[in-house]
């Protein structure tokens, strides 16, 4: 079992990627590590708002429309909207300040796109970490194979594991107003969210999972509905109450 | 105005046996349940007013299902509302389904009552196990709010303290991460249970 973890800088953030296989040799590894590395950096290159020539930011400023985009983008867009629908508004990239803003889906979405990548390559056993959103791909091999034992922190005490969620093929995601500052914003008041301090959903999709920990920290304990949706049937939830030491979940 | 008082006097003697009278794990358990199985679906404010008084109970019980407790389990309280609701109304089941033992160890399943919300029924039950509610399940979920609703499954909240985990972990979500000792325990709403 060829083993290979690596922490890049990318996003205004750390990605951890943790993979091992029995397919492929250590170059094997190796390589698709280099890949995901890429392509971490064309995500930023064509999402961050903080660069001038991104896709994002000349969307905001009205310099090209979504059908002059690559494909990437109108992908990341389209699901935008699925995420919106599904939060009834409470997941609203076009909401935020500056125009249109993706940030609160797209680490979830390329971390999914990377694992995928590396199962593609050879790696056997996946774990993309991106400043907390996660995609899992063929559970942890410990001489057996058992699922990912992923922790969920406290959101006040960031060294505290509140919850843990055993993921053998998934995504996990958190967000909340702690880890990087109050970041989300109520998109019907323009208020900083506060839903929940901290929201942690788990499902197959990435980008959903990302999306909807972001709305869950806007909508509370009332996001419980959307989990009712077909859609999100079988995703989970961890909510952190913001004034008090309770969770709730789904 | 005498008779106003009276009145209102007896709304709310009414809503006080709602409340406070009936036995304290079950009622108040129940409707612990209950307003998560509400709030899931609407926001507490959509809870209707039918179990606060008898005309309103009344009213409901024209619009409510009956209540089908086939997933009770052997205990005292889960079978009298099995048996009573094929003819009573459910919230009258609910509030006068009385025998629950007063003790800190009461087990068993419990039904809530069937509220209808602004958009369909919800009926809530749950499980207690030596006092701890172990699980809540929505028997009846609402529909027809529209089409995006309709058939929904009713996703309950299951609320705990929040507190440390230890187990050994692989990766984190939120920030780096140490491992702890976690356990659940319902408080918060469930607390006011006594349970």
């Amino acid at each position: 079992m060829n083993h290979l973890r690596k922490q890049f800088p990318v996003w205004g953030t750390i990605v951890d990627v943790d993979i091992s296989s029995s397919l492929v040799s250590e170059d094997g590894l190796n390589q698709g590590m280099q890949q995901v590395i890429d392509f971490c950096k064309q995500v930023d290159a064509d999402f961050s708002t903080y660069i001038d020539t991104s896709w994002v930011t000349r969307l905001r400023i009205g310099q090209v429309e979504i059908v002059d985009c690559p494909p990437s983008v109108q992908k990341v867009w389209q699901l935008c909207l699925q995420a919106k629908h599904l939060t009834d508004g409470a997941f609203d990239p076009w909401a935020i300040e500056g125009g249109f803003d993706p940030s609160g889906l797209v680490k979830g979405w390329a971390a999914d796109k990377c694992a995928d990548m590396l199962v593609e390559s050879g790696a056997e056993h996946v774990q993309v970490n991106a400043a907390g959103d996660l995609a899992l791909r063929g559970g942890y091999f410990d001489g057996v194979v058992k699922p990912w034992s992923i922790g969920v922190v406290n959101p006040d005490n960031r060294t505290e594991v509140v919850k843990i969620y055993e993921i053998t093929d998934g995504a996990i995601a958190t967000s909340g107003t702690y880890e990087r500052g109050p970041h989300i914003h109520d998109p019907l008041n323009g208020l900083i969210a506060i839903g929940a301090k901290s929201a942690t959903v788990v499902g197959a999709a990435g980008w959903l999972c990302d999306a909807m920990a972001t709305a869950v920290v806007v909508g509370g304990v009332d996001s419980a509905k959307w989990f009712g949706q077909p859609e999100l049937k079988e995703y989970k939830v961890f909510g952190v109450y913001r004034h008090e030491d309770l969770a709730w979940e789904i | 105005m005498k008779r106003a008082l009276l009145i209102a006097g007896g709304t709310l003697g009414g809503l006080g046996a709602v409340m406070a009278i009936t036995p304290p794990q079950f009622s108040t358990s129940n409707s612990a349940g209950l307003g998560d199985g509400i709030g899931a679906i609407g926001g507490a404010t959509s809870t209707p007013a039918a179990s606060k008084s008898s005309t309103a109970v009344a009213t409901k019980s024209a619009t409510a299902k009956p209540v089908t407790t086939k997933k009770a389990t052997a205990t005292k309280a889960a079978t009298a509302a099995a048996s009573t609701s094929a003819t009573a109304t459910p919230v009258a089941t609910q509030t006068t389904a009385a025998p629950v033992p007063a003790s800190k160890g009461v087990s068993g399943t419990f039904t809530g009552p069937t509220v209808n919300v602004n958009y369909g029924n919800v009926q809530v039950q749950i499980t207690v196990k030596d006092g701890k509610i172990t699980d809540a399940t929505a028997l009846q979920a609402p529909s027809g709010r529209n089409d995006r609703w309709t058939n929904m499954a009713l996703p309950i909240l299951k609320k705990q303290t929040l507190a440390a985990q230890s187990a050994s972990i692989q990766g984190a979500s939120g920030a780096s991460y140490t491992s702890y000792g976690w356990y659940t325990s319902l408080q918060g709403a469930l607390a006011k249970a006594g349970l």
